[in-house]
């Protein structure tokens, strides 16, 4: 971490100053530090970092494409999207974490870790996604971090039910939602905080998990340990971490982040439009995507047979179709859907593309699941720039070397 | 579609740039508005507090989207007068508008000059530490508290950095973690103004 000189330094500007130095111990890997991250007209190296940084403090930064080459996106290279950044280590330490359940509820519980591990275990494939993924292809643009294809990743993520902790507590009649609330705060605290919930059902489906594992590891804190909540198939607006606080109670949470932040439109809307309060839902379930990882962006190819690879998923339901088109979406032909098939994982898909002639190509690619959901052109503009789907696209040189 | 992927393709060449994060280049023009100046400190002072200000040099809005950014900010807790807000929503307006393209060239921010101090006559005593007083105000207050006594930075007052005269320099010329650099800010009499002024407070 950095080096502190000052007596009087306080947790928070601990925290603030060392956000790059937390984030290399933090995911057991290489981060761009924010003065690498800004440092302009550096060589063109974002193939090697482990993530491309948008934001330096609190820090939000994506997977480069090419590591969805892989099922399983290693830890240190999943993507971090920060309101705050996490809180202070000792703060999550495992001998004073505490999960509270409370509101609606017979029985208010205290859990510690160790109650935790009580409970059955269970560990889901599934992908996380940034509801804002994308937000940097939609036109005209929408305020917000400026993610492109890579704030989402795959992970095995461990844990036990929600349910099944949710169930030991025993839910009152009036219990609708449960609002969810973690250890993060503001370094103003006149900030609101990031306050959540999820609808019961969601709540107590048997896939929805309290994780405590990522791929086998312990969660690192950057990614929500020591506890994050998985809502498999819904964007990672409701896949809160450092999760301290369950509430049940008949309504929605309030607050700017589920309130206002992350609503879309139950309605096409035109840009700049009003929409009215009523008109705008939470965002909820993924829908229909892919993306390419290889050849990169910019590639220089030999003409010849090039395997085209990438991924592909849904919301709540499965990819049946990946369609990739090298004549700017004149023609399409089907990818091969390979590897593994998991409900809320991605899979993977190849196409084996026979260059013809020289020159500049684009390849484009789009997917189908099995509720008739199709990636669009462009995904319809809307006020926070979410859940963008759109065509995905490379752009490469064909010539010979 | 046709001109929508031509579109797109001349922009996809310039991704590593945006990828890489730098959008805000500045550059040695020579006609930079005392206005944009005002904004730059602005950014660095009252806007780097809660995230850096990579967040906000990405994004491309209208002058209506600012106005409502910069109010939100204010209302959240960035410490801005209407006159300052109005300034900097102007300045983002300007350079930071949806047809701006992905790298967006500021002037250079230089410290002002003070006509008084140019002119020779030597300061009363304690001159300098008022001047600093007012410095720290408009630049340092918002992250390290009234009278030095921290916030988001550490603590300034009797902070044993203030008896490292070059240390102070430096640390504060070219920043440190989530501190802005203030070397192209503040003049060197001014970074000593606030040194001086840190070195009167007492707790
Ligand atoms: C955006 C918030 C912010 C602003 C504005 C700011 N600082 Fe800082 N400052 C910090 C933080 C955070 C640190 C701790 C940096 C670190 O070590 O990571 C710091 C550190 C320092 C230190 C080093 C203290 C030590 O204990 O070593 C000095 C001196 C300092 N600041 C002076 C200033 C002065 C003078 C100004 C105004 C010209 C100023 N700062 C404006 C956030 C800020
Ligand atoms: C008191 C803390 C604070 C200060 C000071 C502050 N911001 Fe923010 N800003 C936030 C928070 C919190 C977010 C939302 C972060 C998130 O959810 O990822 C944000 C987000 C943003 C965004 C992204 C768009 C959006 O609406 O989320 C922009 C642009 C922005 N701020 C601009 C500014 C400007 C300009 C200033 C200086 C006037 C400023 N901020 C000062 C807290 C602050």
């Amino acid at each position: 971490m950095t080096s502190h000189e000052g007596p009087g330094i306080t947790r928070r500007s601990l925290l603030a100053g060392a956000a790059g130095g937390l984030a290399l111990a933090l995911t057991g890997g290489r981060l761009p530090s924010p003065a690498e991250a800004a440092e302009p007209g550096a060589d063109d190296q974002t193939a090697d970092q482990p993530l491309i940084t948008h934001v330096a403090r609190p820090l939000d930064a994506e997977t480069p494409c090419q590591v969805f080459t892989q099922y399983l996106t290693p830890n240190d290279r999943f993507f971090v999207r920060s309101h705050f950044g996490p809180p202070a280590l000792e703060s999550v330490a495992p001998s004073v974490w505490r999960l509270s359940v409370a509101g609606l509820v017979e029985r208010p519980l205290s859990l510690s870790l160790n109650d935790l591990s009580t409970f059955d275990e269970i560990t889901v494939t599934a992908v996380v996604q940034c509801s804002g993924n994308g937000r940097a292809f939609h036109s005209p643009k929408a305020p917000g971090v400026q993610w492109e294809q890579g704030a989402v990743g795959n992970a095995n993520w461990t844990g036990v039910r929600l349910r099944d902790v949710l169930q030991r507590a025993g839910l009152k009649a009036q219990a609708r939602h449960l609002q969810l609330q973690g250890a993060d705060r503001p370094v103003v605290a006149s900030v609101p905080l990031f306050t959540r919930s999820i609808p019961l059902k969601k709540a107590l489906h048997p896939d929805t998990i309290l994780a405590m594992r990522m791929n086998g590891a312990p969660l690192p804190l950057l990614h929500g340990g020591p506890l994050r909540l998985i809502t498999p198939g819904w964007m990672a607006d409701s896949c809160v971490k450092w999760l301290t606080d369950l509430t049940l109670q008949e309504e929605e949470a309030g607050g700017y982040y589920m309130q206002t932040a992350y609503r879309y439109p139950s309605r096409p809307v035109k840009p700049g439009e009003v929409i009215a309060p009523q008109d705008l839902k939470p965002v909820e379930a993924m829908v229909v995507k892919s993306v390419i990882a290889f050849p990169q962006q910019g590639a220089i190819l030999s003409p010849g047979a090039i395997m085209v690879q990438g991924v592909a998923w849904t919301g709540e339901g499965r990819i049946v179709t990946v369609e990739v088109s090298t004549d700017d979406g004149k023609t399409w032909e089907q990818a091969r859907l390979v590897g593994d098939e998991a409900p809320y994982a991605w899979r993977q898909w190849r196409f084996l593309w026979r260059t013809r002639g020289s020159g500049r190509r684009a390849i484009l690619c789009r997917a189908t699941d099995d509720r008739g959901q199709v990636q669009p052109m462009a995904s319809p503009w809307n006020p926070g720039g979410f859940l963008w789907n759109g065509w995905d696209h490379v752009q490469v040189q064909v010539r010979e070397t | 579609m046709r001109t929508r992927w031509g579109q797109r393709a001349g922009r996809l060449f310039l991704l590593p740039i945006i990828l890489l994060g730098p959008t805000w280049l500045a550059t040695g023009r020579a006609d930079a508005q005392p206005a944009d100046q005002q904004a730059q400190r602005l950014l660095a002072s009252r806007c780097s507090v809660c995230h850096s200000t990579d967040l906000i040099q990405q994004q491309r809005l209208p002058r209506d989207r600012w106005e409502a950014t910069v109010d939100k900010m204010a209302h959240w807790g960035a410490q801005l007068d209407k006159e300052e807000a109005a300034l900097l929503t102007d300045f983002l307006a300007t350079y930071f508008h949806p047809e701006a393209g992905p790298v967006v060239v500021l002037p250079a921010a230089s410290p002002p000059v003070q006509a008084d101090q140019e002119s020779g006559t030597t300061p009363a005593p304690g001159w300098a530490a008022a001047r600093g007083a007012a410095l720290y105000k408009q630049n340092c207050l918002p992250c390290h508290g009234e009278a030095g006594s921290g916030g988001v930075g550490p603590k300034l007052a009797r902070n044993p950095i203030l008896t490292q005269a070059d240390r102070f320099r430096t640390t504060v010329s070219q920043g440190r973690g989530a501190m802005p650099p203030w070397g192209a800010m503040l003049r060197p009499q001014e970074i000593a103004d606030i040194h001086a002024w840190l070195n009167t407070l007492r707790d």
